[in-house]
């Protein structure tokens, strides 16, 4: 077994008992990066340089060698930094973002910045300024988004794990195309400090491991108050200690009444028999929440908050202090006109456009308001279904991951595919990724969701679905 | 349709846009694709309903207003093109 097969925990046990070095650990990943790297593409900027003049800082922190990526929407001091857009050029931000903060005084060794799409606006990792990112399992198709290169590099190997953002599923989804696990944790939970604001009610910064418990191992690290992010929920502390000792016993695990009729393709259906067969032996008990809220309105109710926030967001981008710009213009309002047209790409102008629509005061109370009354009830809804049920057990799509090219021309359709992932975002609740098995060669992954801090309940019912369904393999590649 | 192409490319120039012909032709189909969408908001009685908040956040967490240095400020500058000594400099407000 090659080195950059193994899983985190393996890694770190490795690493302290000091079975092999970091420094061999850190030639494996990189080898594999240079192998895969070519048919893949999930990094924007490899930082193999930055990883090994990390390796002389003799950390002996609880992470210390261990190789990881993060998404390119995570500030990194000095090293550039472009949420997959040209209009931030070759921006290298002064800072670290509070999560990777964590990750490095922890040991962890940055080996790149992953591709993504731009702005984290998207479910293909396809709308990137920098190109594609193709599934490790299955070269031909995406490997969802938007933090598709985060999810892609665990998949291949490059990394035992990496970090990822969730604004309405583009970490569970990725994570289910790609066959690892992925968490969205509480909103609250991790400090989003120097993470690139799309909707910042609803962006959450998370894992992606091939094992739970090495997520679990990951929010450990991550999971600290930050006064740098006022959402960040002061005066809670989170136990994600790994125990095989887990159970279900007596657990209500529900399916959402209203997702019945909706149509899945037949793996992911057949995996929602199989997993709560799997449920129901470990002595959880299975039910039914209604959300009628939910199912209808909550694709509408997610893209006008998601693109009201991200046009106020994105305000920022006048070329002025960072990134791309242009030193001709006439006056300042042609300086924007000129760097804006030409740094967004055409997907993040249609959301501006439409959140600068949705917020003009002649519409604000009819779209906007509006949106944000119906998100409390959506809220409220899942705060009820809580109070009855441990949890809710949904698929992450209703598809496998498409063809690369195959996306469908109607916008409208295409978020329609994130029902099962955004109502999540909307209520701040955790959502958990998990690997079920292959259909042929593509990993399907189902959706485990609970009540707001529930994330390492949720974590240990993983365990216990891991320790049946098997933990996923690594994926060739297109080696 | 809600919005013709004139309307969509003067929202398109209130956030700083410039449209090509085929990118206007596409935002006009989308926005109005996605109003439609969301005209089953109408469906709902939100008279009473309040604009949501995160209950735990409701008192937004203050920190002590001390000062704290940051001492990297030259990264800063270094990143744009438009500094003139320890300012931005930015291209004439003023239309002529």
């Amino acid at each position: 077994m090659e080195l950059y097969e193994l899983n985190l925990s393996f890694l770190v046990e490795g690493l302290k008992a000091k079975k092999f070095s970091p420094l061999e650990v850190y030639e494996s990943c990189k080898n594999r990066i240079e192998k895969c790297e070519k048919n893949i593409h999930a990094l924007i900027t490899r930082t193999e340089d930055f990883a090994k003049s990390q390796l002389n800082e003799n950390n002996n922190g609880i992470l210390a060698g261990v190789p990881t990526i993060l998404k390119d929407n995570l500030c990194t001091k000095g090293i550039k930094t472009t949420a997959a857009s040209k209009i931030l050029g070759d921006w290298r931000p002064p800072y670290d973002a509070t999560a990777w903060k964590d990750l490095r005084e922890a040991g962890a060794v940055l080996m790149g910045k992953a591709n993504m799409d731009e702005f984290a606006m998207g479910n293909t990792c396809g709308n990137s300024a920098y190109g594609a990112t193709h599934n490790p399992n299955d070269i031909s198709r995406v490997p969802g988004g938007s933090s598709g290169g985060s999810a892609a590099a665990v998949s291949a190997g490059y990394v035992p794990f990496s970090l990822g953002s969730d604004t309405g599923g583009s970490i569970r989804q990725p994570a289910s195309f790609c066959g690892v696990y992925g968490l969205k944790p509480t909103y609250g939970m991790v400090s989003r400090y120097g993470l690139i604001s799309y909707g910042s009610s609803l962006d959450q910064i998370g894992p992606f491991a091939r094992t739970v418990r090495d997520l679990q191992l990951v929010m450990s690290v991550i999971s600290q108050y930050d006064p740098m992010d006022s959402s960040c929920f002061r005066g809670k502390k989170f136990d994600f200690t790994h125990s095989e000792d887990v159970s279900v016993k007596g657990k209500k695990i529900a399916l959402v009444k209203e997702f019945q009729d909706f149509k899945l393709d037949t793996p992911i259906s057949d995996a929602m028999k199989k997993v709560q067969k799997i449920l129901e032996d470990e002595g959880a008990i299975i039910t039914e929440v209604s959300l009628p809220v939910v199912a209808r309105y909550a694709v509408a109710c997610y893209y006008a908050l998601a693109m009201s926030e991200a046009h106020t967001n994105l305000e920022r981008y006048d070329g002025i202090r960072l990134g791309y710009t242009v030193k001709d213009a006439s006056g300042i309002k042609e300086m924007f006109e000129r760097v804006r047209s030409y740094g967004f790409g055409s997907e993040v102008k249609s959301r501006i456009i439409a959140g600068t629509c949705l917020t003009e005061p002649s519409r604000c109370e009819e779209y906007y308001v509006a949106a944000t009354k119906v998100r409390t009830l959506i809220a409220q809804e899942f705060t009820k279904a809580f109070e009855d049920v441990d949890f809710i057990l949904q698929p992450v799509t209703p598809s496998l991951p498409q063809k690369i090219g195959e996306n469908d021309d109607d916008e409208m359709k295409s978020y329609a595919t994130d029902l099962y992932t955004l109502p999540v975002n909307l209520a701040g609740l955790p959502g958990l990724s998990f690997f079920t098995g292959y259909s042929g060669n593509l990993p399907v992954g189902l959706q485990l969701i609970g009540k707001r801090w529930s994330d390492p309940e949720i974590l240990n019912t993983g365990i216990i679905l891991e320790r049946h369904l098997g933990t996923p393999k690594i994926a060739n590649g297109g080696e | 349709m809600k919005l013709n192409s004139e309307e969509v490319n003067a929202i398109a120039l209130e956030s700083r846009l410039l449209l090509t012909e085929e990118e206007l032709s596409n935002a006009v189909r989308y926005i109005n694709n996605f109003l439609d969408m969301l005209d089953r908001f109408k469906e709902l009685n939100l008279e009473n309903v309040e604009p949501f908040s995160f209950a735990e956040t409701l008192e937004c967490p203050l920190r002590e207003d001390t000062v704290i240095s940051f001492t990297n400020t030259q990264a800063i500058f270094d990143e744009s093109e438009h500094v003139d000594g320890a300012f931005f400099k930015v291209p004439r407000i003023m239309e002529e």
